[in-house]
């Protein structure tokens, strides 16, 4: 039998691939397995449609922590950030609000709405930029155990306390504000504007089954203004060749690092010999040993799929059993003939190389997340949509382009039927919404995918479909993030451990709990 | 210069009195001003129609804190509690019904009725409220810390509140952490499968919120109910002989014996203040009287930006305070019955009326009661908690006859397409209709009825936009966030002035904290 690995890990999404890398890096010999043909997990492209490349699922990067950008040379592996610079909400009147990188040109656009909202946009940008430099500092390090009375606990509650006290009291109340309210709420402290409020707030809902209003959804929109991209906070950006090309620069690097990645090769049971880790079967049969094994999966995957659930404290199968892993958002990819026409704004236009947020209102938003709550997905969704093409010509054939559209609410229940029953009719609404704002969009659609939380389940794996893997709600942040008592990436059984956004800092292509778990499992080799 | 007095207190509600009888026994001179005709604002008892006596605003004092009870020995002053063995009971239009008792063991063998695991996990559910509540407690009888320069004698406080947290083992305090943030609707879903018990509860954790089961808080909101008088996991309950307004009238008895003067129809004009030191109070009747301190349980923006004038105060803690939010939604509807109504689903047995009849059939039809109020509606299917005092306190109706009180939620205090005048006897009519559903002869027996809108809230009892709590009681308006931001300890900008209202920590529901602290505080300062 082949020499055991020091080091197994399930999953070869991004935080599985830099998880591998860091141990690599550190001089372990490692084996990522995925049960795709393709590495990159949720974040992958894939040519669905002849000449056409689509970001299937995740679509916009921003979050990728800087330090693994470096650690892990990712320029030099293919990493391709091409900035996307503009938000367009266009609205049923016809009329529209733009925010572009040029602020004066955002200014005006706002202050044909309000010029107070037009000057408090600088403010609130500030503000925000001052609240995610503050919380940047707990996505780098492992969540303390308030509970602990263990020196290294204490110390480590101590060094937040003083950082969080750090602030001025401004900053500080205004970030509780941000941890406790519902986005909406907490806009309407800043601006007037209805549509403005609504966009902006849009951010506190991506990925949650929270409305704008929902107490929570704050903190949700600080976690979209943690990103940077060559130190610019806030910056979105697109990968070229679309979000797989962020997988491949990761296992590029990995690969160099001399990890092994085995695709097709799903893993059905954790191996464990005398209560520690030993290695992993896979579905096939075959089995590979290891000295220890990390999960990217989520938890539910981790533990109560890949490992027995009768092995583990009853604590932890009952939190894993109730973390929410509720999906709540659905993709719609489009492959176009033509470019899009804008009625609010027709013709070329930076407009097209940046987002467009279909949220006129924040009660729109709220309508759309209560047809979610009994069960349905609303005709008229909250949708965020891109065109790749437009900013990497790469994308589709000459003249053509690929349209990508994030869309909420698409509850994993549904009240009637099954997604497959149900896909289409969910497309459907998500083409006619955009159609009153893009007239000739249905005349130009070529292809149609489309992707419910079941559908991103199945493919993916993900429990529920929660692109998270997991809500992002306060009762499971930090050091409750899966479990409380298992936040610090270690799990039960010896030699497993948990790395995927399941664990703390949680979801977005941020690549942290990755790093964070390689580090703490080093910390155990005393590497 | 002279006082008149040392204390003034504004507003002769439960927690003005408790303030002065407090500082009065603490050998202050005090004088208490009340606007009304009589005392006990939002904790009264009035005769509406001739012989019928109902509790107009909070229907007991289950959150009173024991040590008002005891420091200002209410019970030598003739507050007089009767004994109530039922705590809820949840009809049901098919007869079909729950009943909670205050004996958590008989409302488990109800429950097994209706799902035997629901039995079993009640027990488990009400023995860690208990415990939750216990420390809630002690958390309301606290002074908030503040973010820096905090005296020794608050933190050492906190600290033993922290270790007493601890004290509950490293489980219990990870629950605590893990439950305080979240939504009446996932921990109730965790512990329940009955559609009928969750909805009795969620009923609990919405009071006087604008938010639905679904808000992360609202598990707080539920807790925070639990406090003072435990009542078998419902809201705590207390019954005061002669109604409500007889703890008021105990406190007045009480604060006069020790010297202090109370004075009705006596509304207050303005507080005096002059260079940031509070002088006193002028009567609308233009007479000016001076103090040392200034005590104001009227809510925040009636002292602060009413009585004191936003002149006086610095722009960032008026533009703190604008941003405090109220949003009244709590409505009541009280019945003059010429006989006790028939509830089919009680099978004869009185004595399940003689606690809170509450409809609230599931978790959904809360939320969808919510979804209403978002958009400014009254809820077309309210939640409904309905008392009958009199039948465990025959006083308060002639003999044969009975007084019953609904709180109706949601009854948002904006209302988008009408205003409360025009919608008063539509609300009246909707509460009578929601009711006759269970108690079929209800609409047969109505001698008389009076309607209390948020409108009437504000302009009869004073309570700003409807607002019981004076201030959603959400995660962001809490302890160092209530009224605003920064706000220390019941002392405003202005010195020598105290909040004692529910406006302040630890907010709203008859528990007397707000004016116990704010009076100890302002003893201590007074030297």
């Amino acid at each position: 039998m082949a020499e055991p690995y020091d080091a197994i890990v399930i999953g070869g999404g991004h935080n599985g691939l830099v998880n591998a890398a860091y141990l690599a890096r550190a001089g372990l010999r490692v084996q990522v397995l995925e049960k795709r043909p393709l590495v990159g997990g949720a974040t992958v492209s894939e040519e669905i449609y002849p000449g056409f490349k689509f970001s299937v699922f995740s679509y916009v990067v921003s979050l990728l922590r800087p330090e693994i950008i470096r650690d892990l040379e990712l320029p030099k592996h293919g990493l391709t950030i091409l900035p996307l610079e503009s938000t367009l909400t266009p609205l049923p009147n016809g009329d529209y609000i733009y925010r572009g990188s040029d602020p004066h040109e955002t200014f005006r656009s706002i202050a044909r709405f309000s010029t107070r909202d037009a000057e408090a946009y600088r403010e609130y940008g500030h503000a925000m930029y001052q609240m995610a430099k503050a919380v940047r500092y707990i996505l780098g390090i492992r969540p303390p155990d308030p509970t602990s009375l263990h020196p290294r606990e204490l110390g480590a509650l101590l060094r937040l306390g003083r950082h969080f006290l750090k602030l001025d009291e401004d900053n500080f109340y205004t970030l509780v504000k941000l941890m406790t309210m519902g986005s909406a709420d907490f806009l309407e402290e800043w601006f007037e504007t209805d549509p403005l409020i609504a966009t902006l707030s849009s951010s506190g809902i991506i990925g949650t089954f929270l409305g704008p209003r929902s107490p929570g959804s704050a903190y949700v929109l600080l976690h979209h203004y943690m990103g940077e991209i060559d130190g610019v906070f806030r910056a979105w950006g697109f990968q070229k060749g679309g979000t797989g090309g962020i997988a491949e620069a990761i296992a590029s690097s990995a690969r160099h690092l001399g990890v092994e990645i085995r695709t097709d090769a799903p893993v059905a049971k954790v191996l464990t010999r005398r209560g520690r880790a030993s290695g992993v079967v896979l579905e096939n049969g075959d089995e590979l040993q290891a000295r220890l094994v990390v999960s990217s999966l989520d938890p539910k995957l981790t533990f109560l799929k890949l490992t027995d659930p009768a092995d583990l404290p009853d604590d932890l199968v009952n939190a894993v059993r109730h973390f929410d892993t509720h999906g709540s958002s659905g993709k719609v990819n489009l492959a176009l003939d033509a470019a899009p026409e804008f009625n609010c704004w027709p013709g070329d236009g930076p407009h097209l190389r940046g987002a467009i947020s279909i949220s006129p209102s924040v009660d729109y938003i709220e309508r759309a997340y209560d047809a979610a709550k009994y069960g349905h997905f609303s005709p008229n969704p909250y949708i965020d949509a891109i065109f790749p093409s437009m900013i990497d010509p790469d994308m589709a054939p000459p003249g053509k382009h690929v349209m990508s559209c994030f869309v909420q609410y698409a509850p994993y229940n549904l009240a009637e039927g099954t997604w497959e029953q149900q896909r289409e009719a969910f497309g459907d609404a998500v083409v006619n919404t955009l159609s009153q704002y893009i007239p000739n969009l249905k005349k130009i659609i070529l292809h149609r995918q489309v992707l419910s939380p079941w559908d991103i389940e199945q493919t993916v794996g993900l429990s529920g479909g929660n692109i998270f893997q997991g809500e992002l709600s306060l009762s499971q942040l930090f050091f409750l993030r899966p479990a409380p008592g298992y936040a610090q990436y270690r799990t039960p059984i010896h030699g497993y451990y948990q790395c995927g956004s399941g664990t703390h800092p949680g979801g977005g292509i941020t690549g942290a709990p990755g790093r964070l778990a390689a580090l703490e499992i080093l910390k155990d080799l005393r590497r | 210069m002279s006082a008149d007095f040392d204390v003034i207190v504004i507003g002769g509600g439960h927690n003005g009195l408790v303030s002065a009888a407090w500082l009065a026994k603490a050998g202050r001179k005090v004088l208490l001003l009340e606007r009304r005709s009589a005392l006990g604002g939002s904790a009264s008892t009035e005769e509406l129609f001739p012989g019928f006596h109902f509790n107009t605003g909070a229907a007991d004092a289950g959150l009173l804190q024991s040590s008002v009870i005891k420091e200002l020995d209410l019970h030598s002053h003739g507050l007089e509690f009767i004994d109530s063995r039922v705590a809820a009971f949840a009809p049901q239009p098919d007869g079909r019904a729950l009943t909670l008792w205050r004996d958590p063991e008989k409302s488990s063998y109800e429950i097994a009725a209706h799902s035997a695991n629901d039995a079993r996990a009640f027990l488990l559910f009400q023995q860690q409220n208990e415990r939750f509540a216990k420390l809630l407690t002690r958390y309301a009888g606290l002074r908030p810390p503040t973010i820096r320069n905090n005296s020794p004698g608050v933190l050492l406080a906190w600290v033993q509140l922290a270790l007493r947290l601890r004290g509950l083992g490293r489980r219990d305090m990870m629950e605590f952490l893990r439950v305080l943030p979240m939504s009446a609707y996932h921990y109730l879903n965790e512990h329940f499968e009955g559609d009928l018990l969750r909805g009795l509860l969620a009923s609990v954790s919405v009071t006087g919120s604008m938010q639905g089961p679904r808000a992360s808080g609202t598990a707080f909101m539920l807790l925070y109910q639990l406090m003072g008088t435990p009542n078998g996991s419902f809201r705590s309950s207390l019954v005061v002989r002669g109604g409500l307004g007889q703890l008021s009238a105990a406190l007045a008895r009480a604060a006069k014996a020790s010297g202090a003067v109370i004075k009705t129809t006596a509304p207050v004009q303005s507080i005096l203040s002059e260079n940031g030191r509070v002088l006193g109070v002028r009567l609308q009747t233009g007479e000016g009287l001076r103090a040392k301190a200034v005590l104001s349980s009227a809510d925040p923006h009636t002292t602060f930006l009413g009585l004191l004038g936003a002149p006086q105060l610095e722009p960032r803690f008026s533009r703190r305070l604008r941003s405090l939010k109220l949003r009244g939604s709590t409505s009541s509807v009280h019945l003059a019955l010429s006989a006790l109504p028939d509830f089919p689903a009680a099978a004869g047995e009185m004595q399940r009326l003689a606690g809170a009849i509450v409809i609230c059939p599931s978790l959904d039809y809360a939320e969808h009661a919510y979804d209403d109020a978002k958009v400014g509606r009254l809820s077309s299917q309210p939640i409904i908690e309905a008392r009958i005092p009199s039948l465990l306190d025959p006083s308060l109706a002639p003999a044969g006859s009975h007084t019953l009180s609904m709180t109706v939620r949601y009854a948002p205090y904006q209302l988008r397409e009408s205003d409360w005048d025009a919608q008063r006897e539509n609300l009246g009519d909707l509460a009578v209709e929601t009711l006759s559903k269970v108690a079929l002869d209800l609409k047969s027996l109505i001698l008389n009825r009076k309607v209390i809108t948020p409108l009437d809230y504000e302009r009869d009892y004073g309570l700003r936009q409807g607002s019981i709590m004076h201030g959603l009681m959400g995660l962001d308006q809490l302890l160092f966030m209530r009224p605003v931001p920064g706000f220390v300890g019941y002392r405003s900008p202005i010195d020598g002035l105290y909040l004692c209202g529910a406006g302040a920590h630890p907010g709203g529901g008859v528990t007397g904290a707000p004016g116990l602290n704010a009076a100890r505080q302002a003893h201590k300062e007074l030297g």
